[in-house]
């Protein structure tokens, strides 16, 4: 009874100031939540147009399709259906995580309408190292995923950044960096094209 | 013979006027070295990088002024580290909210102020022995003082680097960018010079 007496009379500050600090960060995220999650989904559509430029806006195909990412774990996405001013299926999108070198990385991908060739990836938030992880977001690195096929992407170390097939040649210096958005893309694309496969949305490829 | 007031307001004036020259966290403590170098490519994330410090020193001087009183000694620096995450969360959360570009350009460096020696420093030095008012005072006059040598700072490289200033052209068109200042290097050569500066003007020679 003592060490419990003892306990309280030391950490009863810490205790009170823990829950105080833990109501005022509550409240303050559930005032900008809404703003936040707005502020994400304008920089998703922002992304969209400018892998997708023919789309004018785009709709929810499938919500909540969730991935396997490995370790038991299991993510949910929404799909999106990227369309056309004539109202036409010009593309998909959805986001996609994984772990990088300093933190989770979460991208957009985007993909033709016939769900053959990317259209690339976009960086809705990371916090890779300056200067050597955020090259992920150059355009060196994001073009080499532009009409790369819809299959298993492999990571080279050297080759050819301009051929578009499933090589992708690594960020020099970020190669932990390189190998997670490979990884995130490799995880969400298989998994959700046979999804969407599935549900009759896309062609089976025969 | 001074009275108490006037010896108060100078008390104020000198604690104040401490921050921006004399103990100038960055230029004569060599605090917060981490931020100094990584968001100072240009004014506007350097600017609100330093606000997020003000508001962060201002908000845990507050709290660690009004209960010094109740700190255990061996519990003082587990307090302070709470009380300064929650505002970092707190200032992390309204950049997301209302400031989106500079929160990504920003990235790490925001949640980061958590281990900013600037604010702990300033936590044990000051409002831990002093009273509110003068514990709010020195954290405004650290705050500007780190600010202002960010936004010097970043000035400089902002401007060698790309001949402009918030983002609008101010050099003239022969004006080659100097494009090393925008890089780490950059940040290294602007510093040591400033510091180098700052030295022969007080006379204070290693």
């Amino acid at each position: 009874m003592d060490k419990v007496k003892y306990f309280f009379q030391q950490s009863w500050l810490l205790i009170v100031a823990s829950f105080c600090f833990g109501l005022l960060i509550a409240v303050a995220n559930a005032g900008w939540q809404g703003r936040i999650l707005q502020n994400e989904e304008d920089k998703f559509n922002n992304l969209v147009v400018e892998m997708i430029p023919d789309a004018n806006t785009s709709e929810v195909a499938l919500e909540n399709v969730e991935v396997e990412s490995g370790k038991g774990k299991t993510r949910a996405t929404s799909i999106r259906k990227a369309l056309s001013a004539d109202g036409q299926c010009v593309g998909w999108a959805f986001t996609c995580e994984g772990s990088g070198f300093a933190d989770k990385i979460k991208l957009v991908l985007t993909v033709d309408a016939g769900f053959e060739k990317l259209k690339g990836y976009g960086v809705l938030s990371s916090n890779e190292t300056p200067g050597f992880g955020d090259k992920i977001k150059d355009q060196f690195y994001r073009n080499q995923f532009v009409d790369a096929p819809t299959t298993e992407l492999v990571l080279m170390k050297l080759g050819a950044p301009d051929v578009k097939d499933a090589e992708i040649v690594a960020i020099s210096g970020a190669t932990v960096s390189s190998e997670a958005v490979v990884t995130i893309v490799n995880t969400f694309l298989g998994q959700i094209k046979s999804h969407m496969q599935e549900k009759g949305q896309i062609g089976n490829g025969n | 013979m001074a009275t108490d007031g006037e010896v108060t307001a100078g008390l104020y004036k000198d604690t104040l006027l401490a921050g921006l020259w004399r103990e100038n966290p960055v230029f004569r403590l060599l605090l917060g070295m981490c931020p100094t170098l990584a968001v100072t490519a240009a004014v506007k994330p350097a600017l609100t990088m330093g606000c997020c410090v003000i508001f962060v020193l201002v908000c845990s001087n507050i709290v660690v002024s009004l209960m010094r009183n109740l700190l255990r000694p061996h519990l003082r620096i587990l307090m302070f580290t709470l009380t300064i995450a929650t505002f970092v969360t707190i200032a992390d959360l309204f950049l997301k909210a209302f400031q989106p570009e500079m929160s990504a350009a920003l990235g790490p460096y925001v949640p980061l102020i958590i281990v900013n020696c600037i604010i702990i420093c300033r936590a044990e030095a000051c409002a831990s022995k002093n009273a509110l008012a003068i514990s709010i005072i020195d954290a405004v006059g650290m705050g500007a003082g780190f600010t202002l040598t960010l936004c010097a700072l970043a000035g400089v490289r902002e401007l060698l680097a790309t001949g402009k200033l918030f983002g609008a052209s101010v050099m003239p068109d022969w004006f080659v960018p100097w494009a090393a200042m925008g890089m780490p290097v950059g940040a290294f050569v602007t510093l040591g010079l400033m510091l180098g500066l700052v030295n022969t003007i007080t006379g204070k020679k290693d």
